[in-house]
């Protein structure tokens, strides 16, 4: 068996023995052991010569050898204590000031871009912080859950964040997994009377005695464990407290209302700003009847439970689910006499989930919800923006550093020379963007305090210059800080480091501008993210003005609403009618329900007066007078509006045209449907459909329109008018003076109708300005690093374009020879960005079920718009390069 | 006198040394010690006496040229240093002594 020659040892016998070695002794003891090998190849043959090196590789393995290698290590580290020595850092800092002090305009460019970033990200942080801290100052909130419902029937899907008035009750009796359970529901407003005068409390909530055991309140006064016992207690606020009393030691006062005298038994501190709902005032749950009854079909009360530390949730959902189902099948038994095996059957569905308390605010978005919860995507737009925007930042800090590598390669040669090692050259560079970023750290918090109300007012949100304080965001501001320094300072650290002296010296490395493809990718990227911000800023503005302007079904212009007409109790048709009266108001329309608030009511309608769910619809009911259909603009498709003449109109209904299409089509104008007047009589209740309106949109753009119908009656809840005055205050205070004559103890409350539907999209257009304040911030940081490059590329090309000019070239061609590198860049950042840009807004779109679509002409603004911004930061350095004196450029050196 | 210990293994290392005469580096001593001593000779603790012997002052280094062979990896020569000669001149002078003094035996 023949080896191709010359032999060579076994390769992992020689890494072995590499690894023995001290890095001084290697070489020479390396050579030795070869040169043995090849010895003993000649004269003994290759493997006997292999397994002789193997053995001797072996015998390396002495604790001399090792010790010195341990030795050395030791002593290679010491060089690292070199490089963080207290002269050696004093040392760093000194010349990384007198670097700054030294590139002025690219100091300033970088420490601008570093300030805008670590703002933004800062502000970004306190956002996501607040955001994502709901609910977490309960003492139980890891085992506090939310039972949710979920139900399926006839086509009809309802994710419900509310039970049934007794779920609670009977899962606690029945799981000793669960420690202690409490329900609240949104009580009407109470009326505060007291010394003749009369206040609305709008937050009032029913709610358990457990409220308190459960979730933690501060109490300020009075005992929490009783406060909710007796069935005219009333608990309070600080705030409501203040206002009403003026002051909070006032357990045990009368507290008068419309309804009824409630007696002060305790007063907590405001609810934290950070829960998912927000009360004034608790009353007991006895106030309210509804919450005695056992029926297990009607969803109204948020439940929730405490469960056992110990307790299993997956066997704890799944006990809950089948008893659910139980208790449904009796019901569907005794009221209906459908089984539940029929209703599952039919594609019914009645699921329970637990929903964490503290995922509430963010995760969930569900019917009857106790406040307006916030949006997950909110938090994730805003944090991949955030860091988006200072990685732009340090960017253009890793960017301009490399470019003016170029000037201080001389430095660096020299240092070498002088025996200065690699570790402490970039320790220098290190130590440089460290002093800079500290410096836009300082200069951010200033900034912060200082843009906080804005931004408060920006996001909705209530952040407080204390929390810029607190320990955890100055730690993390720092963290950020340091990271960002490493991140902006690493690349032109080794890319400097390693310049070779020989070369530097000689002048060579001053050409690396052209072999520049990181810092080119950096500034695609820059522009790309730019670019992909500007759309979606576009594409956001468009959707809501596309939402502004939207044909709802309905007129919204120019009707006035007057709210909480409760009091007018048998006035209200004589107020109508003197409303009606006065010039300018073309027509009125007394309803609690309009397409702009939530007073919302779903009932099941069926076909055959023999509740077969088979073909029945679950529909809203809205109760609504015969001037409301004129009144608000609805169009009538087919039929008529009811009437004082029909004296059946009482039992008349009016479809939208999606309802009419699920009972059948227009077929079913003149047919009766049918309803359930109550669950436990199943007594029913027949009504004539007698026209049928085209669909308007009652609840947001979001969802799809759904079967909605109108019945004849008197709903007192609000007044609107159609008006066509123009001098709107007069025609208020003429209103005004008819209301002070009915009801002399309440102001009136009024708001115009447009109003109320923009302010269902008040957290859009929000979005939409913190996108724009974003792409604008974006594009100005990108612009500046786009900047600094070409004012780094002119400096570099003085002399080039000198010669160029003498050498006849144009200012034209000069320009165009500056400025067509970037514009590349910029092109090719339009290329990857677009793709992108569609995809992500496309998403954003998909949750509108009316729409705008991705027009071309936005990508070609967008496109458009970066250019010329780019165009025009680079075209004023290239101009001046451009017609500059080439004597002058020519002459220095 | 305070002259560091030799062990038996290094003078003869250092006998090698000073006997290659500006050739000796590992390969070569131990191939020469190999050759003369029959004894099993390791590369590893011929360098270790080397060092050692540096170390003593008995030796000193410096590394040659870089060649073709061996992967151009160099090789440390050393030589006899003065005090490693007088040492080694000692030592033969003590043994010879030590050798005179035997009383003559004779084995007949």
């Amino acid at each position: 068996m023949k080896k191709p020659t010359p032999p060579i040892p076994p390769r992992w016998a020689d890494k072995l023995l590499r690894f023995f070695l001290p890095d001084e002794l290697a070489e020479e003891l390396q050579g030795d052991m070869h040169e043995q090998f090849e010895h003993q190849a000649e004269q003994l043959g290759f493997t006997k010569a292999r397994w002789l090196y193997v053995w001797e590789v072996l015998r390396f393995c002495r604790p001399y050898f090792l010790k010195r290698r341990f030795l050395a290590k030791l002593n290679s580290l010491n060089d690292y204590y070199f490089l963080i020595n207290p002269d050696m850092i004093r040392n760093y800092l000194k010349i990384a000031w007198r670097n700054l002090l030294k590139n002025r305009t690219f100091g300033a460019i970088n420490l601008f871009g570093l300030v805008m970033g670590l703002t933004t990200c800062l502000l970004i942080f306190l956002y996501v912080n607040d955001e994502l801290s709901f609910d977490r100052f309960h003492s139980k909130a890891d085992r506090i859950y939310r039972i949710d419902n979920e139900l399926k029937f006839n086509g009809n899907h309802h994710d419900l964040a509310v039970c049934p008035p007794q779920m609670g009750a009977v899962f606690k009796a029945s799981f000793p997994e669960i420690e202690n359970y409490t329900r609240l529901r949104w009580s009407p407003n109470i009326l505060f009377k007291k010394d003749g005068q009369e206040q609305w409390v709008e937050r009032a909530a029913y709610a358990d005695s457990t409220l308190f055991s459960v979730f933690d309140f501060k109490p300020l006064a009075g005992d929490l464990s009783t406060a909710l016992n007796e069935p005219n207690a009333i608990v309070l606020t600080r705030t409501q407290a203040l206002k009403f009393y003026n002051s909070t030691n006032i357990v045990g006062q009368s507290f008068v209302t419309d309804r009824t005298t409630y007696k002060v038994t305790a007063v907590i501190d405001d609810i934290p700003k950070q829960s998912h709902f927000n009360f004034d005032v608790f009353i007991p749950m006895s106030g309210d009847n509804e919450s005695k009854t056992t029926t297990w079909l009607s969803e109204n009360y948020n439940t929730y439970i405490v469960v056992r530390k110990d307790a299993n949730l997956a066997a704890l959902q799944a006990k809950m689910y089948k008893l659910n189902h139980e208790r449904i099948g009796l019901e569907l038994k005794a009221v209906i006499n459908q089984s539940l095996e029929d209703f599952l059957k039919s594609g019914g569905l009645a699921n329970i989930s637990l929903m964490p308390l503290v995922d509430i605010h963010l995760k969930s978005n569900k019917v009857a919800e106790l406040d307006g919860n916030g949006n997950p995507d909110n938090v994730y737009i805003f944090s991949v923006i955030g860091l988006l925007i200072l990685l732009l930042a340090s960017f253009n800090y890793t960017n301009l550093s490399t470019a003016v590598a170029a000037n201080r390669a001389k430095e660096v040669g020299m240092r070498k020379v002088m025996g200065s090692s690699k570790g402490s050259i970039i320790a220098q560079f290190l130590a440089e963007s460290l002093v800079l970023s500290l410096v836009a750290l300082f200069i951010s918090y200033a900034l912060l305090s200082v843009l906080l109300p804005s931004f408060n007012h920006l996001a909705n949100k209530n952040l407080s210059l204390q929390e810029i304080l607190k320990p955890q965001l100055v730690l993390s501001s720092l963290v950020l800080m340091l990271v960002l320094s490493l991140l902006s300072g690493a690349y032109p650290a080794f890319f400097i480091s390693s310049f070779v002296p020989s070369q530097v010296l000689k002048g060579k490395i001053s050409k690396g501008f052209k072999s520049g493809w990181f810092r080119n990718s950096l500034v695609v990227f820059q522009f790309s993210i730019t670019i992909i911000l500007l759309i979606g800023t576009i594409i956001i503005y468009r959707q809501l003005d596309f939402i502004k302007h939207k044909d709802v079904g309905y007129n919204r212009e120019h009707i006035l609403i007057l709210q909480n007409m409760g009091p007018l109790g048998e006035h209200a048709n004589s107020f109508k009618k003197e409303l009606a009266g006065i010039s300018g108001v073309d027509a009125v329309s007394v309803s609690g329900f309009l397409p702009v608030n939530y007073n919302r009511n779903n009932n099941t309608y069926f076909k055959t007066p023999t509740a077969d769910f088979d073909g029945s619809v679950s529909m809203q009911r809205w109760t609504v007078d015969d001037d409301y259909i004129p009144t608000l603009g609805i169009k009538l498709l087919k039929g008529r509006n009811f009437s004082k003449e029909f004296a059946t109109d009482s039992t008349a209904v009016i479809l939208n045209d999606v309802a009419a299409r699920k009972f059948g089509g227009d077929a079913i104008l003149g047919q009766k449907i049918y309803t359930l007047q109550d669950i436990s009589t199943k007594v029913m209740y027949a009504y004539t459909v007698v026209g049928i309106i085209k669909s308007f949109n009652f609840s947001s753009l979001r969802q799809e329109i759904t079967p909605l119908a109108l019945f004849y009656g008197q709903d007192t809840g609000n007044i609107s008018l159609k008006i066509s005055s123009q001098n709107i205050p007069a025609l208020i205070s003429q209103i005004e003076t008819k209301w002070k004559a009915l009801v002399p103890e309440q102001a009136l409350k009024y708001s115009f109708m447009d109003e109320d539907f923009n302010r269902q999209y008040e957290a859009d257009q929000r979005t939409g300005k913190i996108a724009t304040s974003f792409a604008l911030l974006a594009i100005l940081i990108a612009s500046l690093g786009l900047l600094g490059l070409v004012l780094y590329a002119v400096e570099l090309r003085t002399k080039e374009i000198g010669i160029r000019k003498v050498l006849g070239a144009s200012i034209r061609s000069v320009y165009s020879l500056l400025t067509r590198e970037f514009m590349v860049l910029v092109a090719i950042a339009m290329l990857v960005a677009f793709p992108l840009a569609y995809f992500l807004m496309d998403r954003w779109l998909q949750d509108f079920v009316y729409r705008v679509s991705i027009e071309w002409w936005v990508f070609v603004i967008a496109g458009l718009f970066t250019i010329s911004v780019a165009l025009l930061t680079v075209s004023y350095q290239a101009i001046k390069a451009a017609t500059m004196n080439p004597v002058k450029s020519l002459k220095s050196e | 006198m305070g002259r560091p210990y030799l062990g038996e293994f290094e003078e003869l290392v250092l006998l090698a040394v000073a006997m290659l005469d500006g050739t000796a580096y590992g390969v070569t001593i131990a191939t020469e010690l190999k050759k003369r001593t029959d004894r099993i000779i390791s590369l590893s603790g011929v360098h270790i006496a080397l060092y050692r012997l540096e170390e003593k002052g008995f030796v000193k280094s410096e590394l040659g040229g870089a060649t073709n062979e061996r992967g151009g990896r160099r090789k440390r020569f050393f030589s006899i240093t003065g005090l490693g000669k007088r040492t080694l001149d000692e030592m033969r002078e003590v043994r010879n002594e030590l050798w005179s003094a035997i009383p003559k035996l004779s084995f007949s």
